[in-house]
């Protein structure tokens, strides 16, 4: 399980959720564990495929300052984000990134998770879950909330046409993850 | 199909600022909106065109700022209770609107989103701009929420201040706080103290609408029910006529901010963070105190006594706590996100008895606490 307080950046372009995996992340953490949590954001104005990051700090006490100045764990989504952001992630940091969207950092002070979200996504015939895929590895290397917890943050935060196929995508995060955790 | 979820929505949440200040509203009674798009305050109007039809309230988009404000007038003089969302430059447009509900005493709440100018960035630069924006002899109460449960919390205490001096209360929101997503209690309905205005006992002929007191507040009679009150923004006698009277225009001023001023103990409030041993006490208000007070704990843990002065009252000024901080402490940090200006009160109030040093930041993001430290380092060198 993770230290008491974590931050996390969740970085890539817009349309890929990645809001919405810090969002349930947060409030999954909040609502169903009693964390503190404070998210917050960025993005261009441009609906779709404009850089996009989102900050998300988990600790068991109050969060006063309401971004970190190093984050402990960045999930990277695109190439262009990911550029942008490595430079914030801790020397020792952990990085959940997608190898057919991201190019591995030359840096050799990170603890590397390969996660095809892409890949998964599209073969659960729903391309845009990749977030979801990454939300699961997550949730697993951070083992703070129970798969339940996560998936009914997950039902509680989506339409629900799209709950079970999201979940599904989580758990196929979860599988792949605890696979790299052997 | 229209969800009926409650107006107080109690419970443990992970919620937007601007929606946390919206359920504020809701939980103190709030049953009519009216405003005119802006970010970064939109997700206020988002929000409350969604929840107004939930509880039996009305939502009104206005075509502009003005009509926005006015139509909060009305609305308010008609019994409602009324909130408008904006952000700085769309204040400048509501500040004669505000002027108007301050000479005829009709409460109502402004939440103001300060952005950078023509941008969303995170900025403190409209603290005087909601004191002074409106013309002519005024008090004004301004509120500074720090986190998204502040704003929920500290609007709440807009509108019951607004219902009680029958002023117009402003919440001074920020980028910061409006767009991030945090932890959110909302206590049972039954735990919320509510204040609504007092309505005149009179009948019709016999209410003098503008009669009180010094320092008090007249009460309040229902439009169109036969009391028959002009409304003016001219200056006016107790019975709302128009008249040009030196001395009754006079008393009638006086007696408006009066209101205010002689109950600051009710209105003016503070949090103290570890000064009473201070020899070095920073003075903030807003997202601002965040970084602070992680940089006190950075600062006691080097031996360094250091404390924080929380405003959460910045207008009018609490000039009774920022005494007791001077008077305490060898030297004051004045820290804000703009290029120091509410510094300038914090001198007139403290400057003769300590050093005040101005700590302030404008790049559009908040100061982080390293950067607070490395102030308090510099100025106990």
């Amino acid at each position: 399980m993770i230290a008491e307080r974590q931050a996390i950046q969740f970085c890539g372009f817009g349309g890929q959720g990645v809001i919405l995996a810090a969002l349930i992340f947060g409030s999954t953490a909040v609502t169903k564990q009693g964390y503190h949590a404070v998210q917050t954001q960025s993005f261009g104005s441009e609906t779709r495929g404009g850089e996009c990051q989102a900050e998300l700090i988990l600790s068991k006490e109050p969060i006063f300052s309401p971004t970190a100045d190093k984050v402990d764990i960045l999930v990277a989504m695109s190439d262009l984000a990911f550029s942008r952001y490595v430079g914030r992630l801790k020397s020792g940091g952990i990085l959940i990134m997608d190898p057919d969207m991201v190019t591995r950092p030359s840096r050799n002070d990170l603890k590397i998770y390969e996660i095809k979200a892409n890949h998964i996504g599209k073969e659960l015939g729903f391309a845009l879950s990749s977030n979801m895929v990454f939300l699961g590895a997550l949730h697993r290397f951070c083992g703070i909330l129970s798969d339940q917890q996560l998936f009914d943050g997950i039902r509680e935060n989506v339409a629900e046409r799209y709950a079970e196929v999201n979940i599904k995508a989580a758990q196929a995060g979860i599988d792949t993850m605890s696979g790299l955790l052997k | 199909m229209l969800l009926r979820r409650p107006r107080v929505l109690s419970g443990t949440h992970f919620m937007l600022g601007n929606f946390a200040a919206v359920e504020g509203a809701l939980a103190a009674g709030c049953n009519f909106f009216a405003g005119y798009p802006i970010t970064p305050a939109n997700e206020v109007s988002e929000r409350m065109a969604e929840r107004m039809p939930e509880v039996g309230g009305k939502f009104l988009q206005g075509e502009d700022e003005l009509c926005s404000i006015y139509a909060l007038a009305g609305a308010a003089l008609a019994g409602a209770k009324v909130l408008t969302a904006t952000a700085s430059a769309g204040f400048d447009y509501m500040a004669e609107g505000i002027e108007y509900a301050i000479s005829d005493e009709i409460p109502m709440v402004i939440m103001d989103v300060q952005r950078t100018r023509g941008e969303n960035f995170a900025t403190q630069a409209d603290v005087m701009q909601m004191r002074w924006g409106a013309a002519g002899d005024h008090e004004l109460i301004v509120l500074a929420p720090s986190s998204v449960q502040e704003l929920f919390d500290f609007t709440i205490r807009a509108f019951n201040l607004a219902e009680k001096y029958r002023n117009p209360v402003i919440v001074m929101s920020e980028t910061t706080i409006a767009l991030m997503r945090e932890r959110l209690v909302i206590p049972p309905a039954d735990q919320i103290k509510i204040i609504n205005r007092k309505m005149t006992q009179a009948q019709p002929g016999d209410y003098v609408p503008f009669r009180a007191e010094m320092g008090c507040v007249p009460d309040m009679a229902p439009l169109g029910k036969g009391y028959n009150t002009l409304y003016s923004i001219n200056p006016h006698n107790e019975f709302g006529s128009i008249k040009w009277e030196p001395e009754i225009f006079e008393r009638q001023y006086e007696r408006i901010t009066q209101k205010i001023l002689m109950n600051l103990d009710d209105i003016v409030t503070t949090d103290e963070y570890q000064t009473e041993d201070a020899e070095l006490i920073l003075i903030a208000y807003g997202s601002e105190t965040r970084p602070c007070k992680d940089a006190v704990d950075v600062a006691r843990g080097q031996g360094k006594k250091v404390g924080l002065l929380k405003l959460n009252t910045v207008w009018p000024v609490p000039e009774k706590q920022i005494l007791a901080a001077a008077r305490k402490a060898n030297k004051i940090l004045a820290v804000e996100m703009n290029m120091g200006k509410y510094a300038g009160e914090i001198e007139r109030v403290a400057g003769c008895h300590a050093e005040v040093k101005r700590v302030t930041k404008n790049l559009g993001a908040i100061h982080t606490s390293g950067e607070i430290v490395a102030a308090i380092e510099e100025s106990l060198r």
